[in-house]
């Protein structure tokens, strides 16, 4: 199963991934968080922590996979649940990695990764971003950031069970059933 | 017409080709991002037209957008709608929506921004049907 959660900035959607993580789980499930973001300054670095002590309290393991999801995804069963926190910190990951900025090799690459993930674990929740709404832009890196990631929503919410999007603290449900797609 | 709108990146060009079957419909499709929109004279044996990127067209072709300009798109987009009503045509508008960012600093990116969040309401005011595209999915707002 794969759940899409989007939202702008503190709407509040990485809350709700977690919820609806906690909801999947069944007794005996394990939640699993991969962590994607490189620590790059003191705010990034208070973001991560704040982050972590959200998640402390409860069950669970975290992964620090900023690129390269391939190396992870053979321990996931469906006795696990996956977050994917977050899809655009991934996607600058691995498109800005080498010089070369080629979208329509890395994106097929991640969304062939999340597909496999949603295969193979009880349910993989991806959280992304919005940052469509201010034009397209001149500057060719952040043009082909954004027109990646604008593949990567199409592609993923094409095959996702339930799409969200987060608006202050609210979901509203664009494909599927909340909560989480259940029947 | 028919106005279809959303974010950059969204889909609005996949999903107007799958909604009206362009591979086999024949068709005339103006892209503001590489030629400027052509007037309707010379379509007459077109049944749909696109025309797509109405944020481009307006920034090139109307600054300063004030009131004189804001008329000039006002009676293109009616010799549109009159060229449609001749015969059983359809017009469809496709829009960035560059609404939802920071406010502009700079004052002509702030009324470029401005004039096009006028043309888009001119433009769902006008048209039959209004929708927008959110990660290839659509919603129908009119």
């Amino acid at each position: 199963m794969i759940i899409f959660i989007s939202g702008g900035v503190r709407s509040g959607k990485s809350s709700l991934a977690e919820q609806c993580a906690k909801k999947i789980a069944e007794a005996g499930d394990s939640l699993h968080y991969i962590a994607t973001a490189v620590r790059t300054d003191e705010e990034m670095e208070a973001r991560i922590i704040h982050h972590q002590q959200q998640r402390k309290y409860d069950r669970w393991q975290t992964w620090e996979q900023p690129y390269d999801l391939d190396q992870i995804i053979p321990i996931f069963s469906n006795r696990h649940i996956v977050l994917l926190d977050c899809l655009t910190n991934l996607w600058a990951n691995e498109l800005f990695r080498d010089e070369r900025w080629h979208i329509e090799e890395k994106a097929p690459r991640i969304v062939q990764q999340i597909k496999k993930l949603g295969d193979q674990a009880k349910a993989c929740i991806v959280v992304s971003n919005e940052i469509f709404y201010d034009g397209i832009p001149h500057e060719q890196g952040t043009y082909a950031y954004m027109r990646g990631l604008g593949l990567l929503h199409q592609h993923i919410v094409s095959f996702s069970d339930v799409a969200m999007l987060m608006r202050y603290g609210l979901p509203i449900v664009k494909k599927g059933r909340w909560p989480c797609g259940a029947e | 017409m028919h106005f279809v709108s959303g974010g950059a990146f969204q889909g609005k060009r996949k999903w107007v080709n799958a909604y009206y079957s362009l591979t086999h419909t024949p068709h005339v499709w103006h892209c503001a991002y590489e030629q400027p929109f052509s007037f309707p004279n010379g379509h007459e044996h077109a049944t749909i037209v696109v025309l797509e990127g109405i944020e481009q067209w307006i920034r090139e072709y109307f600054f300063p957008y004030t009131t004189r300009e804001k008329e000039a798109i006002m009676s293109y987009m009616y010799a549109w709608e009159r060229w449609e009503k001749e015969g059983r045509r359809t017009v469809i508008w496709i829009g960035c929506d560059i609404s939802q960012g920071i406010v502009p600093i700079d004052a002509h990116e702030r009324a470029w921004r401005d004039v096009v969040g006028w043309t888009y309401q001119q433009l769902a005011r006008i048209c039959n049907r209004v929708d927008y595209i959110w990660c290839g999915m659509h919603e129908q707002i009119k």
